[in-house]
């Protein structure tokens, strides 16, 4: 269990013109340092494409799991 | 009733209103209202012709009054400027310090650019995310000789998702039609990987930037702009020289949900992805690009989630029949060219499938545009 406060949670299990990672930048982008975002997914490709974009923002992913069908991650923004 | 905003939303929704009670307004039982500040109504999915030519300033435009059911109030001015919205008390604040109660209340209020968020753009690029800014852009795009076309987005979610993608592929039309694209470098930066978000789509656009050769940089996410170097940055460490940059500024839902406490960050209020009510508030429903709901910020999603909202808020208001839920239906045309098309259409569980850009598309495109005023504003259907 994570104890990051959350900033937002993003349910993006339905397509959407931003993606899961535009929705997820935005919302990291008005986050402070420290504070996460949820995101609940639905596939593995987008799993991965979270874990890229994290890596590549420097971002840190502290949740990771199964939630019925959905997946649930929680990235906390990083200064 | 009260609906915050005369935009695409609030005035779709307001007439639609009208029409599901017609028999209690005319008795006098509802009593419906708009509250903007302006007269005017802007139909903005309309700019981003105009800033190619393909559209008179003056048919982006009409005033509220005619649009809007007869039967529906209309109060603008200071008197319609929202200045403090108080759900706990049913009541918004305007800017002549008058206090409207209300007994349902939709929030239309959509979304702003926001030109001063990052160093340098005000200066350093051209928009077509305003009316005047559209306008200065065709100058430039017609007096354009040769050199590099940076276009950028700097932060999602925006309105008009598909935008920046038309108008990249636009330009390089105009360009080609002009005789000169072979002297123009056209760049299209993105902040998320890829050059559009939803997977099919984006693989489909991806195969026509390279056809068309545009430069992709991707992930781009824009740190600010040197408009004396003519140069922009990206938080990733890249630098990009323009001759002219068309950028897509940041958006944020309007400032009075913020200074009412109402919304996230950015002003987006959260809101049921089915019912559209306002979570923890149900006398209050939310539409169009006012919501957080991580869908397309654009008209026709406000068009689609109107029937939603109009028939739920009757229900709640006058009882009988029963309420609907938002599937997540959305609809937009995506220019390809200066006379060919291919459009998006898709919902909570149906992906888009975007056909092959064609020019029966573009005239639908144009169609529709002609339209809004006659039928979708007036919601004839």
């Amino acid at each position: 269990m994570s104890s990051v406060k959350l900033y937002k949670s993003i349910d993006s299990t339905s397509a959407n013109c931003a993606g899961a990672i535009g929705e997820l930048a935005g919302a990291i982008n008005d986050a402070y340092a420290g504070e996460g975002v949820e995101i609940f997914i639905k596939d593995e490709a987008t799993r991965k494409d979270v874990y890229a974009w994290a890596k590549k923002t420097r971002h840190k992913i502290v949740v990771d799991e199964s939630v019925g069908d959905k997946l649930r991650l929680v990235v906390e923004k990083v200064a | 009733m009260l609906v915050a905003g005369g935009g695409i939303g609030g005035t779709i929704v307001a007439n639609r209103i009208a029409q599901k009670l017609s028999d209690e307004m005319a008795r006098g039982e509802v009593k419906v209202t708009v509250l903007d500040r302006s007269q005017k109504h802007y139909y903005q999915p309309g700019f981003m012709l105009v800033s190619m030519g393909e559209m008179h300033p003056k048919d982006t435009f009409a005033e509220e009054r005619e649009l809007l059911d007869r039967r529906v109030g209309l109060i603008t001015g200071d008197k319609g400027t929202i200045t403090k919205l108080n759900p706990a008390d049913k009541a918004v604040v305007t800017a002549d310090g008058s206090t409207h109660n209300y007994d349902y209340l939709v929030l239309a209020t959509g979304s702003h650019i926001q030109v001063d968020e990052i160093p340098g753009f005000k200066e350093g690029a051209q928009t077509f995310f305003s009316l005047d800014g559209a306008q200065k852009m065709w100058d430039s795009v017609r007096g354009f000789q040769g050199g590099n076309i940076v276009v950028d987005v700097a932060m999602l979610p925006h309105k008009c998702p598909v935008a920046p993608l038309e108008i990249t592929l636009m330009l390089d039309d105009y360009f080609k039609r002009k005789g000169i694209r072979d002297k123009v470098n056209l760049h299209y930066c993105y902040p998320v990987p890829g050059v559009f978000g939803i997977p099919n789509v984006n693989k489909m656009m991806t195969g026509v930037f390279d056809q068309r050769g545009i430069n992709v940089h991707s992930q781009f996410t824009l740190a600010g702009v040197d408009p004396s170097g003519k140069k922009i940055t990206s938080k990733e460490g890249e630098s990009l020289n323009y001759d002219l940059l068309i950028a897509v500024p940041p958006h944020k839902g309007a400032q009075v949900l913020g200074d009412s406490g109402i919304g996230d960050r950015r002003n987006w209020v959260p809101t049921d992805k089915y019912s559209l009510q306002m979570k923890g508030h149900d006398d209050v429903y939310v539409m169009g690009d006012t919501t957080d709901i991580p869908i397309s910020k654009a008209g026709s999603t406000a068009d689609y989630e109107s029937y939603v909202v109009a028939n739920n808020v009757s229900v709640d208001a006058a009882g009988g029949g029963s309420k609907r839920d938002y599937t997540g239906s959305v609809f937009c045309y995506i220019a390809t060219g200066l006379d060919q098309a291919t459009y998006i259409k898709f919902d909570y569980t149906h992906p888009p499938n975007p056909p092959t850009p064609s020019q029966i598309h573009w005239w639908g495109k144009l169609a529709y545009n002609r339209l809004y005023w006659s039928i979708h504003a007036r919601t004839i259907i």
